[in-house]
């Protein structure tokens, strides 16, 4: 800066101007990175912020719920609607999946090849419903109103196919930790849309960067949900475990899962300690960044 | 850090450049990324990513193959996507902001403010990119980009981050004025020009590239702001190049 008013060359300013940024660089770094911290986001980060947005928890849960239900109601009644909704030769190839039980279980190779698909799959289609949540939510709603849907119609289809009990007993293992986290992953991207909508008195960006924090405990804690699902997916679903079996895990994961989202979190105090983002200069010790923002 | 907008005050410079004030009041300037450079990093680091997914590829058919077991698979899909979707927060977060194309171009993503990133930023940021692409070919974020002031896409404005162009920066030598200003040219220039800093900076940044244009073009580019400079101090001159260079001579000098 004296350089600059000094009127040195700008070579000069340059040179200095990439020294200074050097060294902030080094003084402001982040902190290091602890397994302290991923424990804190999941054993409070993540539940917190999800009770603190309920409200787009339970928008999404309608979004999804309901063509879920639709796409169940639809081909149970008609086969014609399935077809409307899924080509008819992915449908026969659901039906035939799930014609047969899992008595014989499958092999342990493709146990793990099918765990990795549902991670690169799922994973993937979670992420993608949170992301498109950027342009005002629509991305989000759609691709849970789409998913919704899909789920729906294919277990319809399924039922009318006589495959009814093995989808359900199949599903019943992965579906609480699967169906919420893209629930959630939609309900995060409708939070991050409507920030944009309703920025309490702040810039649209300075409102979008407030909402960053939660934002990213959201999505890790969707991505280890996620990756907790696909292992089930992969081999607990089609492991030939009697259904009782299955469907009394089933019932304890559902538990665990609302337990954790109800209670975890709620007494301990050190809510910011070890969180991701801190830094020092950047939270306490300075404004919030759509103060000193000069929009 | 201040955000050009249209009420920008007139003096600011139309630059893409992120002022950056430090808790310690220092200032500084960091050169934002365009799309064109960000456009080259990402290409080579999909090449990057190419490279490493094919072989990885054949040896899990391979292996297949061979062993009969879809285990392979298993490891391949969880490696696919950890190359798609975790390739970026993994390298920025390990290189200071910098992925191997970033590097490659000397781009580098820092948060608002100066603040090198953070491992929440980059997946945030790093997400978004499923945003960022649609419909096709990054088609929201160039838009996106094109119309921000400091060229970030949606991801980079969720996250608060900057991507920036880190420029390899060498104190030149003092500016020589060839041939040597002569006592009796330097007679007809005052002592002390009227002229600013900021014309100062830019007849050095024109004098520097002397040699590199095309002769009409310096004459062309020099006879912009040599009238001004000689109406404002009343100076006639016959070669606007030269006129200036004495001009710069003289501004200058007397620091030296």
């Amino acid at each position: 800066m004296r350089a600059r008013s000094l009127g040195c060359s700008p070579d000069v300013v340059a040179h200095l101007d990439g020294l200074a940024s050097r060294t902030h660089n080094a003084l402001y770094a982040p902190r290091p990175y602890r397994l302290d911290a991923a424990w804190h986001l999941l054993s409070r980060g993540f539940p917190r912020t999800l009770r603190k947005n309920w409200r787009f928890l339970v928008v999404a849960t309608f979004l999804f719920a309901f063509p879920f239900v639709v796409g169940i109601a639809g081909s149970l009644t008609s086969a014609e609607f399935a077809r409307g909704v899924l080509p008819t030769s992915m449908l026969e190839q659901m039906a035939e999946n799930y014609a047969e039980g899992f008595e014989s279980g499958r092999g342990g190779g493709q146990d793990s090849a099918m765990a990795g698909f549902y991670v690169y799959n799922n994973v993937g289609i979670a992420f993608r419903c949170f992301a498109t949540g950027i342009l005002f939510g629509a991305g989000s709603v759609f691709f849970l109103v789409y998913n919704g849907l899909i789920i729906g119609t294919v277990f319809g289809y399924v039922m009318t196919q006589g495959g009814g009990t093995n989808i359900l007993t199949f599903t019943s293992g992965h579906a609480p930790f699967e169906l919420t986290a893209i629930v959630i992953s939609g309900a995060a991207g409708m939070q991050m849309g409507y920030a944009l909508v309703d920025t309490g008195g702040r810039t649209r960006l300075g409102s979008l960067r407030s909402q960053s924090k939660e934002l990213v405990d959201l999505v890790v804690g969707t991505a280890v949900m996620l990756v907790i699902a696909a292992a089930i997916e992969g081999f607990w679903s089609p492991s030939s475990v009697s259904p009782e079996v299955k469907w009394a895990f089933a019932g304890c994961s559902w538990l665990a899962v609302f337990a954790y989202f109800i209670l975890a979190g709620r007494w301990s105090s050190d809510s910011e300690r070890g969180r991701f983002d801190r830094r020092p200069g950047s939270e306490r010790f300075s404004l919030p960044p759509e103060w000193t923002e000069r929009a | 850090m201040t955000i050009a907008t249209a009420r920008a005050l007139p003096h600011e410079p139309l630059d893409t450049t992120a002022d950056v004030e430090t808790p310690e009041h220092i200032r500084f300037r960091y050169r934002v990324a365009g799309p064109s450079k960000r456009a080259v990093a990402y290409g080579i680091d999909t090449l990057v990513r190419l490279t490493i997914a094919v072989p990885i590829l054949m040896l899990g058919a391979l292996g297949d193959v061979v062993g009969g077991e879809g285990f392979g698979m298993g490891v391949l899909f969880v490696f696919l996507f950890a190359l798609e979707w975790g390739y970026f927060v993994v390298l920025e977060t390990l290189m200071g902001g910098q992925s191997l194309g970033k590097r490659a171009l000397g781009l580098r993503v820092v948060k608002q403010g100066g603040f090198p990133l953070s491992f929440g930023d980059s997946v945030l940021r790093n997400l978004l990119r499923a945003a960022d692409l649609l419909p096709g070919m990054y088609a929201i974020g160039v838009v996106v980009m094109s119309v921000d002031p400091y060229f970030r896409r949606l991801g980079d404005m969720v996250a608060g981050t900057l991507v920036v162009s880190e420029i390899p920066s060498k104190v030149a030598n003092p500016l020589e004025i060839s041939p040597p200003p002569l006592e009796k040219e330097l007679a007809r220039i005052p002592q002390r020009p009227p002229v600013s800093p900021a014309e100062i900076e830019a007849i050095e940044l024109l004098l520097r590239r002397i040699g590199q244009l095309s002769h009409a073009r310096e004459e062309e580019l020099a006879g912009m702001i040599a009238p001004i400079i000689a109406h404002r101090m009343r100076a006639r001159y016959r070669d606007p190049v030269r006129f200036l260079a004495l001009v710069y001579h003289r501004a200058t000098g007397r620091r030296s």
